[in-house]
């Protein structure tokens, strides 16, 4: 034993000598499977330039780039600044639409609030998610009323400036079984409580993006306004009607893989319909359009931007949940101020979202700069779907959305169960439907969780690795990252590694061959 | 303390620093209820410099994130608080008794330009809850096997004997607390054992049958031989923490003068006896001399239920160490240390030579030592077996691995996974060094696998550590 130890050639010898790890490693992810292959160039890539925000990785979710952003985007675009009377427009009467509202308050009154924080029910919830102001005012609880929680709120925002006033941040308290995650973005204070196994980051990554959806709702600057002007003004006031929303966010955090990955999933679609559909919303601009977006459900059909404007998917991620969180839009057209904090904190766009036909899952969302162009976009529907309709497009959208996922059996891999494929540089991914073991909402979070801990290892910040092979008594998974892309595998528990090893292969070879349906190889501009 | 170990980066250096200890506290919130009290909770604070209204202020933010997490799960209460700039560990040991450790985070130091003040980096992702977590538990524990516990010295002396025996302990004990090196063998808190052939195992039962038989007064024995156990008379969680104090405190304090060359046993004045090589490592140092002090120190075991209060007697010859335990109610004197001494020296050195060539022959039958393509720690729940050739040695104030501390990390973030869930699991990664590691977990027992084959698949991976599992647990049965 000792012998290898002072054998000065031993490669087990800390190479650089100090505890420091190299630093060029973190970063100098291992090449793709098969030679040649290089970010831009893996299945799934787009052909163009990308269509999002360049997001190489979650990480750039949780940079503080937003005033970077805001100036970028500032000198593009004007955007409409919040006014001093926006907080009327906005919290008291709510949308344009009173529709929303109603919709809204019915929603609201089936969460079941209610509840006796004192309960072994209560406590037993999987997340529990807080929001509040600095002055220790309750704003938001996933479970439970803010009022019978506002003791406890009160005393989150007493941790947390305890610790500050040492001028130190609280992260998390950690427990047996389950933990406490804090972030304070002022001017609001996030709280996340969990019993899951996801890492503090992978906690704060959502703490965000319930931020984000705040802010989207009333835009960063009318937020640190409000606090200004009143230090314990009770925000509840301004999001009435809107806590459906973020429950629903919250439920997609613990359900689709999208959220965690950073990326969006495409429906399946042949490239030349989708080149249609692309085109024919191409042609439907307005001056003040800046994005265009056909959705079906919580995929994407096509996506046409303003040259040099991009969408951050966090941004597009809100904007699918606004729609999908209310069914009003289905009633008519919808027309809604709405901010997409990744690309401005600071003002609003306003949103055309209108259903193709009521009873289909096609949704349109036109995003423009300008309050008063209602009329203007809803034009630009119309001449989208005369064109739409006179090609025959339009049938294979229809028979598309009939088909809105595949099933892994099509790769033809025995034992793999379920995937998640994500192309780095085009910030899209694809995943076959969950297969029997996973459809109950326990075990399709389950499985989630699983992918949640695998993401969060492989990306690790100052321990990265490349690849991971777990092997349970439930399943079987393979997760590996390249610089191209991410993939998650979950074999069935009679999978074996050199299963593993050939099946990535494979699947590999599959996405390539599918990839003109998978994603979007063609990225449109105006 | 700090271990500062400069850095080279474009021309600008950089310092580092590694993790070490802020703060440790010990409280009771039932010792001061009252407002203006709150000092009196306060049994024991390191350092003991600090101003009084701060240590109140640090213990009420213990007592109030405690109080916090009661919301969420009243039985579980938190075990730490992470904070950017540091890492806070909480313990109960006994009911309302509350050890806090305060961990500063590793951080970096880059020095700015124009006279401006360094720029501190804080590394926040490097200190892993379950290592430090363990050696707070280990520091409670180490106290009590010297002290006995919080209650039984409240019941002796009240308050003031109490802060008297914690002040005492930890003044001494926290200087030995090396933060940066430890690891996941902190976590297992496991034993070493030696192995043996039957024949030799059966030659030292019988040995300490005869040793207990004629000295009636033993009450327990242990033997030891190179740092590992053989044999043990005491329940495992005792035999635990007797262990990490034997081979972390004691043997290195007395080996290390033999490694120098002084203090060789063989000189008579410091045996005393030139038939044999045994010495006592605590009690007298020279029996001969006329003013030797027969004080052993005093342990307490079995603290649960019969609370024992022990002698213990280690004596050693050559690389064979025996503790032996005798009831603290009995007066030792120069008679008894003579009379162990005359009859457990000659056989003890006997008995460590046979083991020695014992040891050599099997040695020499496994063939020559191969370079290893990989390293190994395993750990046995049931019996606390550990084993790992990736430390090289333990003592007080190193413990040298041999491979790179973030790999070191993974190790623990896997064991932190396996904890979570209780079932047999098998882990295999491969880190951004191309080095894989495989984490196996499987009935009670756990096995951490480092290999060093930057171009072999998961597939080959995978052989090479079933021919290891084949080879050096070929007993065992790990899921595939």
């Amino acid at each position: 034993m000792a012998a290898d130890v002072h054998n000065k050639s031993a490669p087990w010898e800390v190479q650089n000598g100090s505890l420091v790890p190299v630093e060029r490693l973190r970063f100098d992810r291992s090449d793709s499977p098969t030679p040649g292959l290089v970010e831009g160039t893996e299945p799934g890539a787009g052909q163009e330039r990308a269509m999002f925000v360049h997001a190489q990785s979650f990480e750039d979710l949780t940079a503080e780039s937003e005033a970077q952003a805001e100036e970028k985007s500032e000198k593009d675009l004007v955007l409409e600044e919040p006014r001093e009377e926006a907080k009327e427009d906005e919290g008291e009467e709510g949308r344009d639409e009173d529709a929303v509202k109603e919709e809204e308050e019915s929603q609201r009154g089936v969460r079941a609030k209610e509840e006796d924080i004192t309960s072994e029910a209560w406590r037993d919830h999987r997340k529990h998610v807080f929001v509040l102001s600095e002055a220790g005012k309750p704003i938001y609880s996933r479970y439970g009323t803010e009022e019978a929680l506002s003791s406890t709120m009160g005393v989150m925002m007493a941790l947390v400036s305890f610790v500050e006033a040492e001028r130190n941040i609280i992260r998390s308290i950690h427990a047996d079984g389950y933990r406490v995650v804090f972030l304070h973005k002022s001017p609001l204070v996030l709280v996340g409580v969990s019993k899951t196994a996801q890492s503090d980051r992978e906690l704060t990554r959502e703490l965000q993006y319930v931020y984000y959806q705040i802010v989207s709702l009333l835009t960063l600057t009318q937020l640190n306004h409000v606090f200004q002007h009143k230090q314990n003004y009770d925000l509840r006031r301004l999001l009435a009607g809107s806590e459906h929303l973020t429950d629903n966010l919250l439920r997609l955090l613990d359900r689709d893989p999208g959220l965690l990955l950073s990326a969006v999933m495409c429906l399946p679609l042949s490239s030349s319909a989708r080149d249609v559909v692309s085109s024919s919303l191409q042609a439907a601009k307005a001056k003040s359009l800046v994005f265009s977006i056909l959705i079906a459900g919580n995929r994407l059909v096509t996506l046409v931007r303003k040259k040099d404007q991009f969408l951050h998917h966090m941004d597009l991620h809100l904007l699918f949940n606004l729609v999908n969180s209310s069914s009003s839009f289905r009633e008519g057209e919808g027309w809604t101020p709405v901010c997409l904090p990744k690309f401005n904190t600071a003002g609003f766009f306003h949103a055309h979202i209108s259903y193709v036909e009521p009873a289909s899952d096609l949704c349109l969302i036109l995003v423009s700069t300008d309050r008063e162009d209602f009329f203007n976009l809803s034009d630009c529907k119309r001449r989208f779907l005369e064109r739409l309709r006179k090609r025959s497009a339009y049938q294979v959208l229809q028979e598309a959305l009939r088909a809105p996922t595949y099933s892994v059996s099509q790769v033809g891999i025995p034992e793999l169960r379920h995937f998640v494929y994500k192309s780095k540089s085009s910030g899209l991914y694809t995943s076959p439907e969950l297969p029997v073991p996973y459809q109950s909402v326990e075990e399709q979070e389950r499985l989630m969780g699983l992918y949640q801990s695998l993401h969060s290892c492989l990306h690790h910040p100052t321990r990265p690795l490349r690849s991971i092979y777990r092997c349970g008594e439930m399943e079987n998974l393979f997760a590996w990252v390249t610089s191209g892309f991410e993939l998650y595998l979950c074999f069935s528990p009679l999978g074996t590694k050199a299963l593993a090893v050939s099946a990535v292969n494979k699947l590999l070879k599959w996405i390539r061959k599918e990839e003109d349906r998978l994603f979007i190889l063609n990225p449109q501009t105006y | 303390m700090l271990m500062i170990s400069p850095r080279m980066a474009s021309g600008t250096q950089e310092k580092q620093y590694n993790p070490s200890l802020l703060n440790f506290f010990i409280y009771n919130p039932k010792f001061g209820p009252r407002e203006g009290e709150e000092e009196k909770k306060i049994l024991f604070y390191h350092p003991s410099e600090v101003e009084k209204n701060e240590k109140i202020r640090n213990v009420g933010l213990c007592e109030a994130i405690v109080q916090f997490t009661r919301t969420f799960c009243p039985t579980k209460p938190a075990k730490s608080l992470h904070t950017q700039k540091n890492r806070q560990f909480f313990h109960e040991p006994e009911e309302n008794f509350w050890m806090v450790m305060v961990v500063r985070n590793p951080m970096i130091e880059k020095p700015n330009k124009d006279g401006k003040p360094p720029t501190v980096e804080y590394q926040e992702e490097e200190i892993l809850d379950s290592v430090y977590g363990a050696v707070l538990q280990q520091c409670y524990s180490m106290y009590k096997l010297f002290n006995g516990t919080f209650n039984r010295a409240m019941e002796a002396g009240g308050v003031e004997l109490l802060t008297q025996k914690l002040e005492k302990f930890f003044y001494r004990y926290l200087q030995t607390l090396h933060l940066q090196t430890c690891d996941l063998l902190d976590v297992f808190g496991g034993i070493s054992f030696f192995p043996l052939d039957k024949m030799t195992y059966l030659k030292i039962q019988s040995f300490v049958n005869r040793v207990e038989e004629s000295l009636s007064l033993v009450k327990y024995t242990a033997f030891l031989y190179n740092d590992q156990l053989i044999w043990s008379g005491l329940e495992q969680e005792d035999m635990r923490i007797l262990y990490k104090y034997l081979t972390t405190s004691l043997f290195p304090r007395h080996s290390e003068p033999e490694l120098a060359g002084r203090d060789s046993p063989l000189r008579p004045e410091v045996t005393g006896n030139l038939l044999h090589y045994g010495r006592f490592l605590t009690g007298p140092t020279n029996l001969k001399d006329p003013d030797a002090k027969f004080r052993f120190p005093r342990i307490f075991v079995n603290t649960e239920d019969s609370y024992e209060e022990l002698h213990l007697i280690v004596y050693k010859a050559m690389s064979a160490a025996v503790c032996f335990m005798i009831s603290a109610s009995v007066e030792l004197g120069r008679e008894f240390c003579e009379q162990l001494d005359g009859l457990v020296g000659p056989q003890l050195t006997l008995l460590a030579s046979d083991i020695c060539e014992q040891y050599n022959i099997n040695r020499r039958l496994s063939g020559p030592e191969k370079e290893p393509q990989f390293k190994f720690i395993y750990f046995n729940h049931m019996n606390l077996a550990e084993k790992s050739t990736i430390h090289m040695r333990k003592t007080v104030s190193v413990s040298l691995t041999s491979v790179h501390p973030d790999l070191m990390k993974i190790l623990g973030d896997i064991n932190c996974d396996f904890a979570r869930v209780d079932e047999d699991e098998e882990i295999i990664v491969k880190a951004m060094t191309d080095y894989w590691v495989v984490g196996k977990k499987s009935d009670q027992r756990e096995l951490y696998v480092i290999l060093n084959q930057k171009n072999a698949n998961l597939i080959e991976v995978n052989e090479e550590v079933k021919r290891l599992c084949a080879t050096q647990f070929n007993n065992i049965f790990f899921l595939d």
